[in-house]
């Protein structure tokens, strides 16, 4: 488990990390979503010792990660994917990397074959792409067979079969009773992978939840109805609590009731139907709804700068 | 998919850290590069003076024959004389072990897999400061064992190996080398850029001395003149001069025999490595 209590980091006069509270539970895939700049990696390097926090504490299993005896083992950390030394080569790394711990040369191979790296393991970790590098930074947090995983944005960069080989072995080291921690800003990615989701924007905790709830807090649950009658219906199913808008002459989109009651009004009211679909919120749409006031870069201060 | 599961006999301790800085140094190219370098350099130059002589000038009268101490004082220099260029490699190497991993995040790497940090510097140095030494080892007496048999020829000199005081010399000329890396290193941690390490560790090494003397010699201040004596490069040399004078002070000015110029420049090591210590401790990396 991982515990963050009043985690805080500041820069100078920015404040990156802003006295965040949560857990990250073992035997599940807890997903660190937030836009660019919410504190998400600065988080993670805290619960690595790399970064001091300027107030509060984080713990792995109750200890602080300086405090470990055999860290490879008990946490495997992905940050970023290139925090290798360009001039050696990928095996050269895993080795030197596997000494500290005296972990032999067997599981070096056992990682290079289990993330795929057979072929470039001895070249020279300068000329990998973005992929191969993931994939190295990948091997490395799997070294010590470590029962806390966490991975600071590691689809980034990867073919799809790579993400789908991630998300596979997120699931599947949680399902063996492992902390997995790992952050995207790839809201669809975290909707597949993660059980519970914590949300960050500007170094705060804006939604710690399971995956379903965040859904659901998409702002309400819309339904798109086509009806040649549209002008009369939204007439009639308007009233407090429900918001209807006309958007085409003949579609219009109602907030507020079910799909199922929609059509019985219809019924009762003779009005044909051509079409009722229920417009489930996505993950998407629940992350922009939270992250809306907490970014920093908004797409519209682009027009606003013309 | 598998994750085999590891026996949890393994866990980190220092051997196995020193055994990972070992790995990292001897797999890179620029470690192998930097080695030949100063072999190179040091057998190179050492046989050039050995070998060739000056032509007389007219009306400057020969030298007579020299001292059995002036004979063992010359052969020392020749056979350490490539090791003063040698040792600006050392110092590049000495920096780029560590700004190296700053350049490229390595050093992320490094401390994840050693949080507690200060182990991660220790290993960095001791397997720095036992590489330079073999080099220096290997090249200085290497370089002795082929020009000495030369001198006589070429010099009218007698090496005399079972001369304690030329294998002293020796020696100092081997352990200055080291303790240059070692500088070089500290400075590449406070630093933590490849560039700026470099530079400033050429700059203590190379262009300082000149400074300081040239102001010391211009003004005549016993102080300034005093700190061109304590300077990495000037007792560095004490360490390999065959005719050392004891420790003395002449007029105000200090000069330094083999053993105290040692001590200064474990002093000046041990200071820098204190700073880079605390700051590896201090700040995020």
């Amino acid at each position: 488990m991982i515990e963050a209590i009043g985690l805080t980091k500041r820069y100078g006069q920015k404040t990156a990390v802003d006295g965040i509270n949560f857990q990250v539970q073992p035997g599940r895939v807890t997903g660190f979503l937030g836009p660019n700049g919410a504190g998400k990696s600065t988080t993670m390097r805290m619960i690595v010792g790399l970064d001091r926090p300027t107030s509060g504490t984080v713990t792995l299993n109750g200890k602080q990660y300086a405090d470990l005896k055999a860290p490879l083992h008990e946490v495997g950390v992905l940050l970023d994917a290139k925090a290798v030394h360009t001039g050696r080569s990928a095996y050269n790394h895993l080795r030197a990397m596997a000494a500290t711990h005296g972990i032999g040369s067997k599981r070096v191979d056992e990682v290079i074959a289990l993330t795929g790296l057979e072929s470039v393991a001895r070249k020279r970790v300068g000329g990998f792409s973005l992929g191969m590098g993931q994939r190295l930074g990948m091997a490395s947090a799997l070294l010590g067979d470590p029962s806390i995983l966490i991975l600071d944005e590691p689809v980034n960069g990867l073919d799809p079969e790579g993400v789908i080989w991630v998300r596979t072995l997120a699931r599947h080291m949680a399902a063996q009773g492992r902390t997995v921690f790992l952050s995207s800003h790839l809201m669809s990615e975290m909707a597949q992978t993660a059980d519970q989701i914590i949300v960050l924007g500007r170094g705060r905790v804006i939604a710690d939840a399971p995956v379903a709830d965040i859904i659901a807090l998409a702002a309400g649950n819309a339904v798109r109805v086509r009806t040649p009658d549209a002008d009369r219906f939204a007439k009639e199913l308007a009233g407090t609590d429900v918001t209807v808008s006309v958007t085409e002459p003949d579609l219009i989109v109602v907030n507020g009731l079910a799909a199922a009651r929609i059509g019985e009004l219809a019924a009762s009211s003779r009005v044909v139907l051509h079409e009722l679909t229920p417009l489930a919120g996505s993950l998407e749409d629940a992350y922009l709804a939270l992250t809306e006031d907490d970014v920093e870069y908004h797409a519209s201060d682009i027009e606003d700068t013309k | 998919m598998t994750t085999a599961t590891l026996p949890r006999t393994s866990r980190l301790t220092f051997g196995g850290i020193l055994k990972s800085e070992f790995i990292k140094l001897f797999t890179l190219r620029s470690t192998f590069w930097c080695i030949l370098i100063v072999v190179v350099l040091s057998v190179g130059i050492g046989l050039i003076i050995a070998t060739v002589n000056p032509p007389a000038r007219a009306g400057v009268p020969a030298a007579g024959p020299l001292t059995v101490a002036a004979q063992q004082a010359d052969a020392v220099s020749y056979a350490t004389a490539g090791s003063q260029i040698g040792e600006l490699v050392l110092a590049v190497l000495g920096a780029l072990v560590i700004t190296g991993e700053y350049g490229t995040s390595m050093i992320r790497s490094t401390l994840a897999a050693v949080p507690k940090r200060l182990p991660a510097l220790i290993a960095k140095a001791l397997v720095l400061a036992i590489t330079a030494f073999v080099v220096g080892v290997v090249s200085i007496f290497g370089t002795a064992a082929i020009i000495f048999p030369l001198l006589p020829g070429t010099k009218k000199i007698h090496p005399d190996w079972t001369d304690w005081h030329v294998l002293e010399s020796l020696m100092g000329g081997a352990l200055y080398l080291v303790l240059v890396a070692l500088i070089a290193f500290c400075i590449g941690a406070i630093i933590r850029n490849s560039a700026g390490g470099i530079a400033a560790a050429l700059g203590l090494i190379l262009v300082l001395p000149g400074l300081v003397g040239l102001i010391g010699g211009l003004t005549q201040i016993t102080w300034i003149e005093n700190i061109a004596n304590f300077l990495p490069s000037a007792v560095g040399g004490n360490l390999s001069h065959y005719t050392g004078t004891k420790t003395q002070v002449v007029s105000g000015i200090i000069s330094l025999d083999r053993l105290d110029s040692g001590l200064v420049l474990l002093a000046w090591f041990v200071v820098l490595f204190v700073v880079a210590a605390v700051l590896l401790k201090r700040r995020d990396a």
